[in-house]
């Protein structure tokens, strides 16, 4: 008996540093695949939108959360300026202003930027713990270190949350498998601990992403259909009631968020399931005093009633305004045509376009097959927590086609299923306790052949799934190097020897601007670049990613494509200093500004319809050219002539090569540029810096100015003085 | 820091100012940007010795003249040295030479003009240089080719000399108000519609413009025609031009004199000179922006001095219409500032207290003082104004109309905590029931 009690302790310890032992390797994994940006380029934060929230970051932590908390930006969206502390998510900057905090508390005094390049690495390994305790509740721990092992290595996951992907959403997803976990957890026992936490867990979420609201309508979800399926029960009703209650108090207190949950459409779910819960709750306890027939009368009754009253609130407080109608990022997810007719701006970002089928593969490689049998699976059992699972599935699915961002949200529900599948199928398979049981008791009357055969199969499956998590590795691992690591601010080339090399045009413009400018120089720039003149040149923008002001970006995609006269006066009037392009004709570099530029017309066209219309901008035939058969509109346009100004002396000074668009550009159609002067060029071309002439001081319009230098500079002088043609003098 | 720096530099001068003072009203007039005065003229066309009355009143307002003729040479004339002018000021008398357009070209003058030298052109009939004109027609002055006189069968004579009794200035700032008796012979100028060309005398209604050797079409008939023009550029330098050499000259000096005098004296920076001495703008309560940025509904003040060359020193310009512009694209407000202080050399102007607008943003303080005839003023300064901050808001309890909500909140709560503590003591145990409810 002692032996025996002693054995279980020591198959218990051996099992606890197993698992230790599984999550300190499967962390190492996480993090180190990560960690390809910064070996392959540098300690270096990446993209758009992690150089803004670098940049609060350091704002936090020089100046301390009061501060932060009710920040005026001036130095972004001139003139309107930007309540950056009332219309951001803190969660991210307030957790690594935390653990720069913590880390000098005990004497290791890191740089800020070294915290926020290695923050999603680090989250990274919290998520794996989260996935695996989640996959515990749906199935059991086997399932739930599969799990774990996905999403620590899981590309669609890794693509967001490399090192220096100072993202939302290093942190948000995280947070959202916390939270999901709790709810579980808080789900099956009715602990109103657990749903405590879920809450608390919501509201740090709510407090990083904007995506919150994916939770705040999955939950009630989770909880209508089980009240649908008859599955109410009081445990539901503490877990719920507890989580929605603190969790929507909780939301509230973060600024930007307000009182977006009793006010907007996106959030009413939650509160009509709350409303639900409480109905259900009354139903349960008069079934439990009367009748059964009695009862149905009464419910179907109410329950036409109620419903009726409710959705006849919902649009009559919606009709006269009470409540916030459903933002535009949510109609485009139901009609994706939606957003390119009506906001420009929203379709204009890549991770908003549909998601092409490859994609999938990509990012999850055999996961993703293995997803659809994971959730049959789940559905063979149907418990409650499984409904979660599918509910999920089912949604985030749909949401992943629609955009390409949301493949973020799906991978770890994918890992998930995936994990609880081949769990399942290793239950069966890997069961070899068969051959080594000494007990005859346990073995079935099988021939010599029938036992061979099923080795055989056991053996070939095992085999077979061992071989396909291998090559899952090496995909993940090769399209965490190739694909996800680039930072996109230093971008990779190859010599024409086939040597790496680095084109770091983008730093090399952003710091001549930030050695070489007054420190209050407004630049203009397409929004794209707006966190990244902000962050690395520091200098004034007119417009950045954040785009909440739908105008101000029209009033800078105008002045791109209008003649530079009427650019100039556009720009002048809002005290523009410089004007930055991008433009990738010399070396090939896709993601220029001429290739965004319809953009640029259709948003401005959305408010100036009179005076931008896109098809100015084609061919008489349609094309999107820029050669000698481009509209004169097209080459009138100021981001034409930016884009291309002295193009062609690179060349043979009449006719350049646009190797991106493989076009002939002529100097005919360049022209002059007499309202700008080029102030700086980037090694390859890909930023072009101008300036905006000043006035004349003679009081002469700069193209006449241009005009009579150029005149002059070239000995032509009037000999015969003709009489003017003037207006009137007035 | 910087606005307060130059308040302090402003009242440093001040106070030198009125120390130098008596020093000063004892030096005679002069012009304030410079004495230097370079005068060119054509040796054929011109006799110095008939302008004698006009230089020596140059020379009273302690113009230092240097005279260069030009003949038959083709030497260059430098208004340069490497980057630095040689003069402050330029006259150019009627030129017929032909090497004049390369001795000095039209960049040359440009240069100068926009460097901040100060010209004075006198054309005529007989010496209308290329670069004298195209230089001109760049700034929107367009006089009428060579041969071309103004002419006038009520106001003038058979040699095309026109008698102005009662020629009025167009701008009193270049030439004070009143009645001039003036006398005229040479050509006549077209001006665009610019706003930095200020006319200053206008072609009677009845002349008209001709060539006098062949018939051609008229350049200008009547007012169109302008016979002196001044020209202001964005950067305060200053030109006149005139469009007859005798409108000088000894001979109508006694006609004639004053009117030129005047011109010459504002063309040469003697006279409707401004400068700002500085500004300044803080809360009401004297702290400054650094002290404490504005945010919205803050109480303001916005300062500013003037000063005005009178001659020899500067003293104070005082004016009602000076105006002061909050904007952020467009103007939020527009203020008539009043005048406040009045120092020795400055008059200083307020807008009093005046509260911000109940929008955030970034703000332009801008005063733009621009008169025709008067030193352009732009002083400019970019603030951040910010929204209320998450603890500047009345609290609950400050609102009355929040009482009702307060009232509500805190009697539920009270009533179910009651409710709580009442439950949990009074319930009395019972025995459930067992069995089907059948009711």
């Amino acid at each position: 008996m002692a032996t025996s009690c002693t054995q279980k302790h020591l198959i218990r310890w051996i099992q606890l540093l197993l698992k230790c032992t599984i999550f300190l390797s499967l962390t190492a994994a996480a993090v180190s695949s990560r960690l390809f940006s910064v070996i392959r380029f540098e300690s270096i934060i990446h993209e758009f939108d992690p150089w803004f929230n670098f940049r609060a970051t350091k704002y936090l932590v020089n100046n301390g959360f009061y501060k932060f908390l009710n920040w005026f930006d001036d130095r972004t969206w001139y003139p309107l300026g930007r309540v950056t502390g009332g219309t951001l998510y803190p969660g991210l900057m307030a957790t690594s202003a935390a653990v720069w905090h913590g880390l000098r508390k005990i004497g290791l005094p890191i740089d800020i930027r070294n915290v926020c390049v290695l923050f999603a690495p680090a989250f990274s390994g919290v998520t794996a713990w989260a996935t695996y305790h989640l996959t515990s509740e749906i199935k059991d721990s086997g399932a739930g270190l599969l799990a774990a092992a996905f999403i620590a290595i899981a590309p669609g996951y890794i693509s967001r949350s490399v090192a220096g992907s100072y993202d939302n959403e290093a942190i948000a997803i995280t947070l959202l498998m916390v939270t999901f976990m709790f709810w579980i957890k808080a789900m099956k026992t009715g602990s109103i601990m657990h749903s405590t936490f879920a809450a608390l867990f919501y509201f740090y979420m709510v407090s990083a992403w904007g995506g919150y609201v994916f939770i705040t309508n999955l939950i009630p979800l989770h909880v209508f259909i089980l009240i649908l399926m008859g599955r109410y029960s009081t445990r539901l009703y503490s877990a719920y009631s507890t989580w929605y209650a603190i969790g929507t108090l909780a939301s509230m207190q973060i600024p930007f968020v307000g009182f977006l949950p009793i006010r907007s459409n996106d959030h009413m779910a939650a509160l009509g399931v709350f409303g639900l819960m409480q109905v259900v709750a009354l139903g349960s306890y008069v079934k439990s005093q009367v009748s059964w027939q009695k009862f149905q009368t009464v419910m179907v009754v109410s329950l036409v009633f109620l419903l009726a009253l409710g959705i006849s609130a919902l649009f009559a407080l919606t009709y006269f305004g009470f409540i916030a109608p459903w933002t535009g990022r949510f109609y485009s997810l139901w009609d994706t045509n939606y957003a390119k007719i009506h906001i420009p701006i929203i379709a204009s970002v890549s991770e908003h376009q549909p998601t092409a089928w490859p994609a999938f593969f990509f990012d999850t490689q055999f996961l993703i097959w293995l997803f659809p049998a994971g959730v049959f699976l789940l559905f063979l059992d149907l418990k409650d927590e499984h409904v979660f699972v599918i509910a999920y599935s089912v949604l985030c699915s749909y949401f992943a086609g629609v955009m390409v961002r949301l493949m973020l949200t799906l991978t770890p529900i994918i890992c998930v299923c995936a994990a609880v599948a081949i769990s399942k199928l290793f239950d069966v398979y890997a069961d070899f306790s068969y051959f080594f049981s000494s007990s005859s008791a346990e073995k079935p009357n099988l021939s010599k052949r029938d036992r061979i055969m099923t080795l055989v199969t056991k053996l070939t499956v095992c085999g077979s799934f061992l071989a396909y998590l291998v090559l899952f590795v090496h995909h993940c691992t090769w399209v965490t190097s190739n694909a996800y690591s680039s930072p996109s601010v230093v971008l990779p080339s190859r010599n024409p020897d086939g040597s790496p090399a680095l084109i770091d045009d983008f730093r090399e413009a952003y710091y001549w601007l930030r050695m070489n400018t007054a420190e209050d120089a407004k630049v203009a720039s397409w929004w794209d670049y707006g966190y990244q003149i902000g962050g690395m040149a520091d200098r004034t923008t007119l417009v950045d990613n954040n785009t909440w002001n739908n105008t101000h970006i029209a009033i800078v995609g105008k002045a791109m494509s209008s003649p530079q006269e009427k650019a100039y006066d556009i720009l002048k009037a809002h005290d523009v200093d410089y004007v930055l392009v991008i433009f990738g004709g010399l070396i090939g570099f896709s993601g220029d500004d001429i290739n965004k530029f319809l953009w640029m017309v259709r948003i401005s066209e959305g408010i100036w319809p009179d005076e931008i219309k896109e098809r100015d901008y084609f061919t008489p035939s349609g094309e999107y050219r820029m050669d000698a058969q481009a509209s004169q509109t097209m080459k009138d346009s100021l981001l034409y002539k930016l884009s291309y100004h002295r193009f062609p002396t690179l060349f043979n000074g009449v006719e350049g090569i646009d190797r991106l668009r493989g076009q002939n550009i002529r100097q005919v159609d360049i022209g002059n540029l007499d309202y700008f002067e080029e102030v700086f060029t980037s090694e390859n071309w890909i930023v072009r810096l101008y300036k905006l002439k000043e006035l004349d001081a003679m009081g002469r319009d700069l193209h006449t100015k241009g005009e009579f230098d150029r005149g002059s500079s070239r000995g032509i002088k009037k000999r015969v003085a003709k009489k003017p043609l003037l207006d009137v003098r007035v | 820091m910087r606005v307060v720096g130059v308040f302090r530099n402003v009242v440093r001068t001040l106070f030198m100012a009125i120390a130098v003072m008596p020093i000063l009203t004892l030096v005679e007039a002069k012009p304030a940007f410079g004495s230097r005065t370079l005068v060119i003229y054509d040796q054929r066309l011109t006799e110095l010795d008939s302008y004698s009355t006009f230089f020596n009143s140059l020379k009273e307002r302690s113009h230092e003249l240097t005279y260069r003729a030009l003949g038959n040479d083709s030497t260059p004339i430098s208004l340069f040295r490497g980057e630095d002018r040689l003069y402050d000021n330029l006259i150019v008398y009627p030129v017929r030479s032909r090497h004049f357009n390369k001795q000095l070209s039209v960049e040359n003058l440009l240069d100068f003009f926009s460097s901040g030298g100060q010209v004075l052109t006198v054309t005529s009939p007989e010496g209308l240089s290329d670069n004298i004109r195209s230089f001109l027609n760049q700034l929107g002055i367009y006089p009428s080719p060579r041969n071309y006189y103004v002419n006038d069968y009520y106001h003038g004579d058979e040699n095309n000399t026109l008698y102005l009794t009662k020629g009025k200035s167009l701008n009193d700032y270049v030439v004070s108000p009143g009645d001039y008796n003036l006398v005229y012979k040479g050509a006549a100028a077209l001006l665009d519609n610019r706003q930095l060309i200020i006319p200053v005398l206008q072609a009677p209604k009845t002349s008209f413009t001709l060539d006098s050797k062949q018939s051609n079409e008229e350049w200008t008939i009547g007012s169109e025609g302008y016979l002196a023009a001044a020209f202001q550029s964005l950067h305060n330098t200053r030109l006149a031009w005139v469009g007859s050499e005798v409108f000088l000259s000894d001979e109508f000096s006694a006609s004639n004199g004053r009117f030129a005098e005047e011109l010459t004296k504002w063309t040469f920076g003697e006279k409707a000179v401004l400068k700002s001495v500085g500004f300044t703008h803080h809360h009401a309560s004297g702290a400054s922006y650094l002290e404490s940025p504005y945010k919205v509904k803050d109480s303001i003040v916005y300062e500013i001095g003037f000063s005005e060359w009178n001659g020899s020193s500067w003293g104070p310009f005082t004016s009602d219409d000076v105006q002061f512009e909050l904007r952020m694209i467009d103007p939020y407000y527009r203020i008539t500032l009043l005048p406040s202080e009045t120092s020795s050399d400055a008059q200083y102007y307020t807008t009093g207290n005046f509260s911000l607008p109940d929008h955030h943003g970034i703000f332009t303080f801008l005063v733009d003082y621009k008169r025709a005839g008067l030193s352009f003023i732009t002083e400019k300064d970019v603030r951040a104004i910010r929204h209320l901050a998450n603890d500047e808001y009345p609290r609950s309890w400050d609102i009355t109309n929040s009482w009702v909500y307060l009232t509500s909140i805190y009697s539920v709560i009270t009533v179910w905590v009651l409710f709580v503590v009442l439950y949990l003591s009074l319930r009395k145990p019972k025995t459930v029931e067992t069995g089907k409810k059948n009711n």
